[in-house]
């Protein structure tokens, strides 16, 4: 196939007469239609869920029964309303559906996840996780990877939205050798150029010649960055107005919320069958150092809601098989509380995984309260053994080349 | 105090720095022999050929070509837009006409230039009532000084600051984050240690970084980690213990009530709230304070060259070179920390005006939109709409992502915010008063990309006009829409 990288390479930048939609567009249009799940040979579909902040992972999976917990808690321990997975621990009372995703075997939770040395800035260990290295830093994302592999192997749905993240910045696990799609809303993701008159003006072929100049004649990385960006934004703008009329979301996603917000935009993606591969949302405001529970409580509850309606629509258009779910956090956070009903930077949490591919249940080992480091837990279980369990188990990916050692692989996938 | 890390005592080659910054002085300092060591070493390696050739490439590797900047309209456009949020026709006329040092000294200067036109015109803002004002209205006011104002230096260094010592509004109110915007556009070009004071004590910054409830035996390290990690040293220069301990040291400062947090504007020292204990920072043992904490992290190197990189990155391009970095961080620290010392220099140096220095930055929501505004003419309106429309590119004003800023550079371009800065242009084009007075393709491009452009945008400019003679706002949208005009 010839491949989205190819056609970047060769700076094949056609003049397009009289045709609102280039015809390399309508190829892309095409090749994306032809992409449903069952056309490809891996139509395997990972979404991750960042959990920004530092998600206050003992007040998420809760082990409600050690009295360490509650003595170093005490203002914000939930004492009531534990959803209970076994006789140590439970979830956060307003994860209801997660609740219900674990009792149909659809939920699998690594405990107390983290890294060796683990570093308490919020950005040094985003960039950790976001690269899969102790090192972090600013290249490929270990996602990214995963795309440029895909690449290699010629099974590159070859345009721009196999990588999609909703927002508006591209993050840094999706940096990858080809440009991944931003989106905010489907309504702005198109030119509107429109004269005095109301009239849309044909301003796509005239920048498309401007901009593939520019791609030389402008300064490095930006000249060709400018360009290969336009040309990624037509061709996805065209696939997704030509598909927004006729999604219709079969679960009713919470009004107000961000969250259901993002996951709704990547289930339309998804389910019009555009060739997603990976997909990326962000939840914000989990760095609670002051007053935390109101805001932790509420953060819960949008994941929760949000979540639960995502995985109903995705099931609602025969995706339900198809999507992997999985959440990460920076870190979590400190055992004891501090002085202002908060908590401070932290280190190991729980992961979930969510979806019909996941082998419900508890994985790792919950980590000790007894035994800190500093105060805060030691982690049992390294992120990369996830990671590298999600590529090979379910990705069907070389875990090893792509994160750069070998990791435990966890059986947390269904073959 | 840790003196390995005060300012060190200059080195000749220090002292003779500026050799490296023009060309006459560098080929009049070493005529007259007054080179110290570190260029008379350089000299050695000068066999025959033009000394200043060796030089570029040893000290400066940027300075050779200029490219487009020796043109000295593209160098007053060019400064315009780094300086400020781009010119006008006649500012560009203006400018074209000084020389570099008085285009440095009339933009730095700005505290001889009235801006009494910009205060007649902006709203009044509801700083009385219980809540203040709305969110929006504070974005607008700040948008509309940055097209209108007569000071630009002064408002982008306070996006500087908003991007560096930043705080949102997803914590902090609105009138506190016009309170901190104040701030920073009073202490612009202050001295850095009086600024970290004044913002430890800043009641947005005490919301956004929870030392309002940092107290005496109840430390909240969010501050305190940081002002460390972003604001000065950045990591690998202090350590765990140092964040926990330099957090008791800034207890004490909380806001004064009567108002919900969140709509309090005065901060005050309560001195029972204050750990007044011994505290073990940087390897020092005291009764600290937070201006304790801060005059002991501002002299140190590693502040003093990560400033340095981010003025230059902010202001020139990025990962400047390791002696550009030496010659900003020496002048940081020999004018006692003072910010206004080294944009000066900055705007001063070669590599300012190189052609590695053109274009080579991507304009941020704020530069495009401000640029875009002061270009097509904005009535009072249109700030409300235009700050709002900042969000989509990626730049809401007050909401910064997280506590370290916006990211910046490439990460500015992604397909969505490209499509949402091209429609921003052709939105704000189609409104714009000034797109009633005919302009030609020439007078455009001079304006608003230096008249620099490719020959394919140049034609497909002409061609455009040729098609919709009657369409001056479509014209003047396409010449915003053009690549060269998404850099700055």
């Amino acid at each position: 196939m010839f491949s989205r990288r190819d056609f970047m390479k060769q700076g094949l930048v056609p003049v397009f007469a009289g045709s609102a939609v280039p015809s390399i567009f309508a190829n892309g249009v095409a090749a994306a239609a032809a992409d449903s799940p069952q056309a490809t040979p891996n139509g395997r579909i990972l979404v991750l869920v960042q959990l920004a902040g530092g998600n206050d992972g003992l007040n998420t999976l809760i082990p409600f029964q050690d009295g360490a917990y509650h003595d170093a808690r005490p203002t914000l321990r939930q004492d009531t309303g534990v959803l209970t997975l076994n006789n140590q621990l439970g979830l956060h009372p307003n994860l209801k559906g997660l609740k219900a995703s674990w009792d149909a075997g659809q939920l699998a939770i690594v405990q107390g996840v983290g890294y060796p040395s683990p570093n308490l800035s919020h950005f040094a260990s985003m960039s950790i996780w976001e690269t899969a290295s102790v090192q972090g830093g600013i290249g490929d994302g270990w996602l990214g990877r995963y795309l440029n592999y895909l690449d290699k192997v010629g099974e590159s749905p070859n345009h721009a939205l196999e990588g999609v993240s909703a927002g508006s910045l591209v993050p840094p696990e999706l940096r990858s050798k080809t440009p991944v799609t931003a989106l905010q809303s489907l309504n702005t993701f198109r030119l509107q150029p429109v004269n005095e008159h109301g009239t849309q003006v044909d301003v796509e072929n005239p920048l498309m010649k401007f901009y593939g100049a520019f791609k030389t004649a402008g300064p490095a990385p930006f000249g060709a960055l400018l360009d290969t960006t336009l040309q990624e934004a037509l061709q996805a703008s065209q696939a997704l107005q030509a598909t927004d009329a006729t999604y219709q979301a079969k679960a009713t996603y919470p009004a107000k919320s961000p969250i259901a917000s993002s996951l709704k935009l990547v289930a339309e993606t998804i389910v019009s069958g555009l060739g997603v591969r990976v997909a990326h949302v962000t939840l914000g405001g989990f760095d609670n150092h002051a007053r935390e529970k109101p805001v932790h409580d509420k953060l819960l509850l949008d994941l929760d809601q949000a979540l639960a309606a995502f995985m109903q629509d995705l099931a609602g258009h025969g995706y339900g098989d198809k999507v992997l779910v999985m959440t990460w956090s920076e870190f979590g956070r400190r055992v004891k509380e501090n002085g202002s009903a908060g908590t401070d930077h932290g280190t190991a949490a729980p992961m979930f995984l969510l979806g019909a591919p996941v082998k419900g249940g508890l994985y790792g080992q919950q980590p000790s309260l007894a035994d800190l480091d500093n105060g805060n837990l030691k982690f049992t279980t390294d992120f990369r053994s996830v990671y590298a369990s999600v590529l090979q188990g379910y990705l069907n990916a070389p875990a090893s080349e792509l994160l750069g050692g070998t990791y435990e692989i966890l059986p947390l996938l269904k073959a | 105090m840790n003196m390995d890390d005060a300012a060190p005592t200059p080195s000749p080659a220090t002292r003779a720095t500026p050799i490296w910054r023009r060309p006459v002085s560098r080929r009049a300092v070493l005529a007259t022999g007054a080179a110290g060591a570190g260029a008379a070493a350089v000299a050695v390696l000068w066999k025959g050929t033009d000394l200043s050739q060796i030089l570029n490439r040893v000290q400066d590797p940027t300075r050779a070509n200029q490219g487009a900047l020796s043109d000295p309209r593209v160098r007053a456009g060019h400064l315009l837009r780094r300086a400020g949020f781009g010119g006008t026709a006649a500012e560009i006329d203006r400018f074209a006409a000084m020389t570099s040092a008085a285009m440095t000294q009339t933009v730095l200067d700005y505290q001889q230039t009235s801006n009494a036109t910009l205060d007649a015109q902006l709203p009044t803002l509801d700083l009385a009532s219980a809540n203040g004002p709305l969110a929006g209205a504070v974005q607008a006011w700040w948008l509309q000084r940055m097209v209108q104002t007569a000071r630009p230096l002064e408002e982008k260094m306070t996006l500087f600051w908003h991007g560096l010592l930043t705080s949102g509004l997803d914590k902090a109110g609105p009138a506190q984050l016009y309170t901190q915007n104040q701030l920073f556009r009073k202490m612009a070009l202050a001295n850095f240690d009086d600024l970290l004071k004044a913002v430890s004590k800043d009641p947005a910054m005490m919301v956004y970084l929870d030392t309002e409830n940092n107290r005496k035996g109840k430390p909240n390290e969010n501050y305190a980690r940081e002002l460390m990690e972003l604001f000065t040293t950045g990591i690998g220069h202090y350590t765990e213990d140092d964040v926990r301990e330099s957090a008791r040291a800034f207890t004490g400062w909380t806001l004064q009530g009567g108002k919900q947090l969140r709509y309090t504007t005065d901060s005050v020292f309560v001195a029972r709230l204050h750990d007044s204990g011994q505290k073990t920072f940087m390897g020092k043992t005291g009764n600290f304070t937070g201006d304790d904490i801060v005059e002991m992290l501002v002299p140190m190197r590693a502040t003093a060259e990560r400033l340095s990189t981010r003025l230059f990155s902010f202001f020139a391009y990025e990962n400047p070179e390791p002696e550009i970095v030496r010659h900003l961080a020496d002048t940081f620290q020999q004018s006692h920390y003072n910010v206004g010392a080294v944009v000066r220099e900055i705007f001063g140096m070669d590599a300012f005006y190189s052609a590695k220095a053109y274009r080579a930055l991507v304009k941020s929501p704020a530069e495009l939109t401000a640029q875009t505004l002061r270009v097509t003419g904005a009535d009072p309106r249109a700030f409300l709409a235009a700050a709002n429309a900042m969000a989509p590119m990626g730049q809401m004003l007050f909401y910064p992502p997280n506590v370290a800023g916006w990211p910046g550079g490439t990460s500015w371009i992604n397909s969505s915010t490209l499509l949402n800065r091209i429609n921003f242009t052709n939105a704000a084009a189609r409104r714009a008063p000034a797109a009633s007075t005919a302009q030609t393709v020439d007078q455009l491009t001079a304006i608003l990309i230096d008249g620099n452009v490719t020959s394919n945008t140049r034609d497909g400019l002409h061609a455009f006009a040729a098609a919709h003679p009657d369409d001056q706002a479509g014209l003047l949208f396409m010449a915003m829409a053009t690549p060269e005009f998404q850099l700055n």
